[in-house]
């Protein structure tokens, strides 16, 4: 059984951010209710009231414009975001890292934004997005903001979100030429789960220099990007050891903790395998 | 709490009435509709035996609410067979033995004629990606592969 509450269908923005700041705390946002309806029915979240999104237009725009990027809505689903070609094609990082996520019958609903307010630390999407520069458009009554994705977390589960608030569009720039990403991730079985660690890479070349960004999910308590790793390829040197020098970064500035899915010791261990796998992925090819 | 009036069609039929937003699609079809085919297990969006098709699509209806499905259209697998007669993917589930307990079988069943229906002729991956949101915990995959690829290729 879920809480009692009441539900909302606002036709407009305006009167979605006008439902938002009255009811503030006391409401939640629905759009593919992949993990909002499990946490109510976990009464981790007792909302009085429910607030649709998906009957407004405006926010299931998913576009690109040459030169200037990708805009995601709120309501648009890992399925359009698989199904979309220019995707597939210059933001491969990201098609990857949602290919990873659940099953198809859940990519139907599960929504990117969603995936990115819900702020796991597991969160597959948000590695992806963070090598690619994303912008979170946060909107409310008053006004609206543009924020890095990466000062939208603020720890498990927790974002910078006012209760007023909501995402209304992710940002994702145009990736630098010629790059090339992957997301690699390690899980307990083949399919349909959450990652004991994942890693999202975005390697080109910048004046002919291979320059490299690097995030991890499941190794800290929010989604991380470790920009000391990606400065091993600042410096001089070999390539291979630029790769050694970042794997070596990037396992002391995660944190894994132990859970279900695995200990902290293995998610080290990983982290280092990984992240050196997907290295010399990334230079081999850029 | 603040009932709603839904309309929506299921199974060809178009139904109206009032529900309260705390139920979900899953509560409409077994228990406001009687409609047991379609089952209830996780309700938490693991196994996937809740699955119907919404708009076509093919979702896991312990994940939606009752309210949000006003002006769709719900296929369950009590409306997959014509006028008392089976479908061949149905038949081929008999002939495959695709199933032992049979609770998973309506699931598979929807995301099997789903699954035919967008792509006529899936390739083996093509047909365990799609499985892949679905939980068997008695006989196996692999009959079930065969009966879904039995169909797509004696249909073409
Ligand atoms: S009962 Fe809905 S996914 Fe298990
Ligand atoms: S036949 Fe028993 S769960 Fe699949």
């Amino acid at each position: 059984m879920l809480p009692k509450l009441d539900y909302s269908s606002p036709r407009t923005l305006g009167e979605l951010l006008e439902l938002l700041d009255r009811y503030k705390d006391q409401a939640k946002i629905l759009a593919g209710g992949t993990d909002l309806i499990v946490s109510l029915r976990e009464k981790l979240e007792k909302p009085k009231y429910i607030i649709d999104i998906k009957k407004i237009p405006e926010l299931g725009k998913l576009e690109y414009r040459e030169g200037e990027g990708l805009t995601i809505g709120a309501t648009v689903t890992f399925k359009n975001i698989l199904e979309n070609p220019v995707i597939k094609d210059r933001y491969s990082v990201l098609w990857e890292a949602v290919k990873t996520i659940g099953d198809m019958v859940l990519r139907n609903r599960a929504t990117l934004v969603g995936n990115i307010c819900t702020a796991s630390p597991a969160g597959d999407s948000s590695p992806a997005l963070l090598v690619l520069n994303a912008r979170v458009k946060i909107v409310s009554k008053e006004g609206s903001r543009e924020i890095p994705l990466e000062n939208f977390f603020t720890g498990v589960k927790k974002t910078v979100l006012k209760p007023w608030e909501m995402v209304k569009e992710v940002l994702v720039p145009e990736p630098p030429k010629k790059s090339f990403g992957r997301y690699l991730k390690m899980m307990r079985v083949r399919s349909e789960d959450l990652s004991v660690v994942g890693v999202a890479g975005l390697g080109y070349r910048e004046g002919g220099e291979i320059k490299i960004r690097l995030a991890f999910s499941s190794v800290a308590p929010t989604p991380l990007r470790v920009k000391e790793a990606e400065e091993a390829f600042a410096k001089p040197g070999p390539i291979e050891e630029k790769i050694e020098r970042a794997v070596q970064v990037a396992v002391e500035k995660v944190s894994p903790i132990s859970d279900v899915r695995g200990s902290a010791e293995y998610r080290l261990n990983l982290v280092r395998v990984l992240t050196r796998r997907l290295l010399k992925q990334l230079v081999e090819v850029v | 709490m603040e009932r709603k009036k839904i309309t929506f069609k299921i199974n060809g039929e178009e139904k109206t009435l009032e529900v309260e937003p705390n139920k979900t699609l899953l509560w409409l079809i077994r228990e406001e509709l009687k409609l047991k085919g379609t089952k209830r297990a996780c309700e938490r969006g693991d196994c996937g035996l809740c699955t119907v098709l919404l708009n076509g699509e093919p979702v896991k209806s312990c994940l939606v609410l009752a309210v949000e499905v006003d002006g769709s259209e719900i296929i369950t697998v009590e409306g997959l067979a014509r006028n008392g007669e089976l479908t061949p993917l149905q038949r081929a589930f008999i002939e495959h033995g695709a199933l032992q307990c049979g609770f998973c079988t309506p699931a598979f069943l929807i995301v099997g004629h789903w699954l035919i229906n967008r792509n006529p002729r899936p390739s083996r991956e093509e047909v365990i990606e799609a499985l892949n949101g679905v939980l068997c915990r008695c006989t196996g995959y692999r009959s079930i592969i065969d009966a879904i690829l039995s169909v797509t290729k004696t249909e073409k």
